[in-house]
């Protein structure tokens, strides 16, 4: 269903062709091996590369620019995907038939997405100054405010324990005194650097035919300098510390985080398996954890777990009271054992099955969704079709499901306390 | 049922107001797998005072989200694993003026139809099970109070309204809840989740007729019982205090910033300023603006800022929110901007575009299933035909924002609530 079409070495269209949305999207990354000493320029560039090129020297110039193009968005995104950190932009536009005049979107669209990248406001060897000062003080804001959601950041203290020797422990904006420590020129180097030496993915949803984007596409690199540095695969996970570390904060409400690590990741044939597990164990209004601990014993308000299928982590998450931590641990801990002994009823089974089967049925409903789904698929080494992954999950018995229970170990445990 | 069809967007939509008073909107998704269906009650945190056949009654605070929890309670039976089994997921949420349940599915549309339908209007309450709900509720609660966006907009509307009830948070409070009883909630449900008083939309690739069955077959028929609602308060257009703030676990400040305008009426009017609210509230303040560009580069505020017209029944405010080192200069800066536009104007070429943006994000908009499907529900209770919305922009002017800013945007109608960081030295004012 995607065409692929390598427009130069090392840098790939990737093609859906949709006709069934009233937009289009266009997505450009590149994509670099997560380490603590880019983690912060990487998350800083789209940005900066947004508050102003030669064609639109300003934001209010870019604001402008993309009303004219029918209220047009050009974001910056920056994701994680394993050992992978993605740095780009992301573009939505109305098909051409919703315009008033009959004049086509790609082309302006990526005419501008050029522009962004390619001429940026330069001064003294570096970026502009001013622009890169605000954004830094804008993503270090960005990344203090994960304090304001407790959840996040409760589960964000937990990752770094258990990947201290990972690099997936990294945050995806990077640390807070990396983006303080970042100049102009140093950024603007290692942007003509990546420019040069990356993996570009670019990811289109849309009714335009493949040769066309492919084509609109060339305009954009034809005249960039590169020397594609090719991509290392992901690694397998590399162990972090163990234990308990409690927090305190003055907050109403306890969050208890725990994390597991299995070896069952993306390419493990028990993939499927560990998919329903966490499912059945964690995931919705069905799973085992909040029907037992949040319906049954009313000892939280929100529980649930969540799977890191590149790395094979597992970690559960719940809002508690604030001295019931050990009792808690307890029952979740108990759960698990559940699903080892194989207490497991035949609506889990379906429920945790029909959930997952029914997210993937949806994962063509949404250009986004598309996007996301498969350039998380092509860059994780596993780029299975919704199709087949839905074939895998209803395979999946109710022993598979137990060995995957089994496989899973607790490492390390997270809470944030409030003091009164 | 009726087909109408929308040029503007492409859209057909399907249309019936059923016997038992209940309406049905059906927007077709041909080649999508994904359904999605919204059963809406016109019924929120708001409405606590009610007459039920001529008895006056007064609900205790939260009391709509209280019930929102307590109907996926049925005799021996669990809904949200009956829809599991189905395959589909199912939630819902309580705002100040409306209730919402829904689910999506891609199969077994009809049985999940019927058993939102069923499960929504069956009511079934016990004093042990209110019991119990009070305690996850009070959870609820206590994660909202660590909440610093849900507090600060809590904070505001308290230090902006003296008798609208949206003075008071949709979840009510630990004491509030505690006085809810199996009978409260009986009532509530009997006053308000009627046929009449509610609304089913369907967004996907589903046969109009057999929603418009299910929902004939069954739904009650009208019970002849007479209900009245308090719908609108006595509010001056100055606010109690014009600054509230408070300390709490957040990086930097966040503030929001209230003007309050003067409540719309149901219908075309209401939507007609509301968009020009919004389109006001884009030409002072949006990103396209002259002010918006200063006060990013100054560092005053960042890309969390932004606001528009906020609209609930009985009431009406634009609001500014976002993070911000200094949340008085942005206020300053709001009303200083304001005198300029109603000097120099707002020109032609500049006007035509934010209507031709605001329009193009309207049509990127409707290819999501729940924003559509919420649209489509509160344009309905607010007397509107949601796909009509072009037609309400053919009519707006430039001199209608100035006009709007002209009256709203004043400092006796501001009301500003700053958020400071628990360790800040800033007292209050």
């Amino acid at each position: 269903m995607i065409h692929t079409t390598e427009i130069f070495p090392g840098i790939t269209l990737y093609h859906f062709p949709d006709s069934r949305f009233k937009q289009s999207c266009l997505s450009l990354q590149m994509v670099r091996l997560i380490t603590k000493e880019e983690a912060a320029m990487n998350a800083l560039l789209p940005a900066v590369l947004l508050r102003g090129c030669e064609s639109a020297p300003d934001i209010r110039s870019i604001t402008l620019k993309l009303d004219d193009l029918y209220g047009a968005s050009i974001g910056a995104q920056v994701r994680r995907i394993g050992d992978y950190q993605l740095t780009g932009m992301y573009g939505s536009f109305i098909g051409d038939r919703y315009a008033m005049e009959s004049e086509g979107l790609l082309t302006p669209v990526v005419e501008f997405m050029r522009s962004l990248l390619l001429e940026p406001l330069t001064e003294n060897g570096g970026f502009r100054k001013d622009f890169v000062d605000g954004e830094k003080k804008n993503l270090i804001a960005a990344i203090q405010s994960q304090m304001n959601n407790k959840r996040a950041y409760a589960s964000a203290q937990l990752l770094k324990d258990l990947c201290a020797n990972d690099p997936f422990g990294l945050p995806r904006l990077g640390y807070e005194e990396d983006v303080a420590a970042i100049d102009p020129v140093t950024l603007y180097s290692h942007y003509r650097k990546i420019l040069k030496e990356s993996r570009i993915d670019l990811f289109y949803v849309g009714e335009q035919d493949p040769q066309v984007v492919a084509d609109a596409i060339k305009t954009i690199f034809a005249g960039v300098d590169r020397d594609y540095v090719n991509l290392p695969a992901q690694t397998p996970f590399q162990g972090g510390k163990e234990g308990k570390r409690v927090e305190t904060m003055e907050v109403a409400q306890g969050k208890l985080c725990m994390g597991f690590t299995t070896p069952i990741n993306m390419k493990h044939p028990r993939y499927h398996a560990m998919r329903v597990f966490n499912t059945l164990f964690g995931g919705g209004m069905t799973c085992k954890l909040f029907q037992n601990i949040r319906e049954k014993q009313s000892l939280c308000y929100d529980i649930g777990s969540g799977y890191y299928a590149t790395k094979g982590l597992m970690t559960v998450s719940a809002g508690i009271d604030c001295d019931k931590d050990e009792l808690v641990q307890e029952l979740i801990l108990g759960q698990l054992q559940d699903c080892c002994d194989g207490n497991i009823t035949e609506e889990e089974m379906t429920s945790a099955k029909e959930a997952l089967i029914s997210s993937l049925q949806g994962v063509h409903d949404s250009p986004s969704a598309i996007e996301g789904y498969y350039l998380t698929g092509l860059l994780s080494g596993s780029p299975e079709t919704p199709d087949d992954y839905i074939a895998g999950i209803r395979a999946v018995t109710k022993e598979d499901v137990m060995e995957a229970a089994k496989a899973v170990q607790l490492r390390c445990v997270y809470f944030l306390k409030g003091v009164q | 049922m009726e087909k109408r069809y929308y040029p503007h967007w492409n859209e057909t939509v399907w249309f019936e107001k059923l016997p038992n008073g209940l309406p049905i909107y059906v927007v077709p998704r041909p080649g999508f797998t994904k359904k999605l269906c919204y059963f809406v009650t016109d019924y929120g945190a708001i409405h606590t005072a009610y007459t039920l056949n001529g008895e006056s009654l007064r609900a205790p605070d939260g009391v709509a989200h209280f019930l929102e929890h307590k109907m996926f309670d049925l005799p021996n039976r669990d809904v949200t694993a009956e829809f599991a089994a189905l395959g589909a997921r199912t939630n819902a949420f309580t705002s100040y003026d409306l209730t919402a349940y829904y689910f999506s599915c891609t199969e077994n549309f009809d049985k999940n139809l019927r058993l939102l339908l069923e499960f929504v209007s069956t009511p079934y309450f016990t004093p042990e099970s209110v019991e119990k709900e009070q305690g996850i509720i009070g959870q609820e609660i206590g994660m909202s109070t660590d909440n610093p966006d849900s507090q600060s907009f809590e904070l505001l509307v308290k230090a902006m309204y003296r008798n609208h009830p949206i003075q008071t948070p949709i979840l009510g409070s630990r004491d509030s809840i505690a006085q809810i009883t199996d009978k409260t909630l009986y009532d509530c449900h009997k006053a308000f989740y009627r046929p009449d008083n509610m609304l089913l939309c369907v967004v996907g690739d589903v046969d109009p007729a057999e929603v418009a069955k299910a929902a004939t077959q069954i739904l009650p028929a009208p019970d002849g019982a007479v209900i009245t609602r308090q719908e609108s308060w006595e509010e001056e257009m100055t606010p109690v205090t014009p600054t509230v703030t408070a300390h709490m676990e957040v990086a930097m400040p966040m503030f929001q910033l209230g003007f309050k305008c003067q409540a719309p009426e149901k219908g075309a009017e209401a939507i007609r300023k509301e968009a020009i609210g919004d389109l006001a509230a884009e030409a002072l303040f949006g990103e396209s603006s002259a002010l918006y560009q200063r006060l990013y580069e100054e560092g005053i505020i960042d890309g969390s800022f932004g606001g528009g017209f906020e609209t609930v029944d009985g009431m009406a405010m634009l609001l500014a929110s976002g993070d911000s080192e200094d949340p008085e200069a942005v206020k300053d800066a709001i009303l200083a901007q304001a005198a300029v536009l109603l000097q120099e104007g707002i020109p032609q070429q500049d006007f035509l575009r934010m209507k031709r943006s605001a329009l193009g994000r309207r049509v990127r908009d409707l290819d999501s299933f729940d924003s559509l499907c919420f649209r489509i529900c509160a344009y309905h209770f607010s007397g509107y035909d949601y796909f009509r919305f072009p037609e309400i922009y053919k009519t707006i002017t430039a001199q209608d924002l100035l006009d709007f800013i002209r009256e709203v945007v004043r400092p006796e109608r501001a009301c500003l609530c700053v958020i400071y960081p628990k360790d800040s030295e800033v007292t209050d004012k």
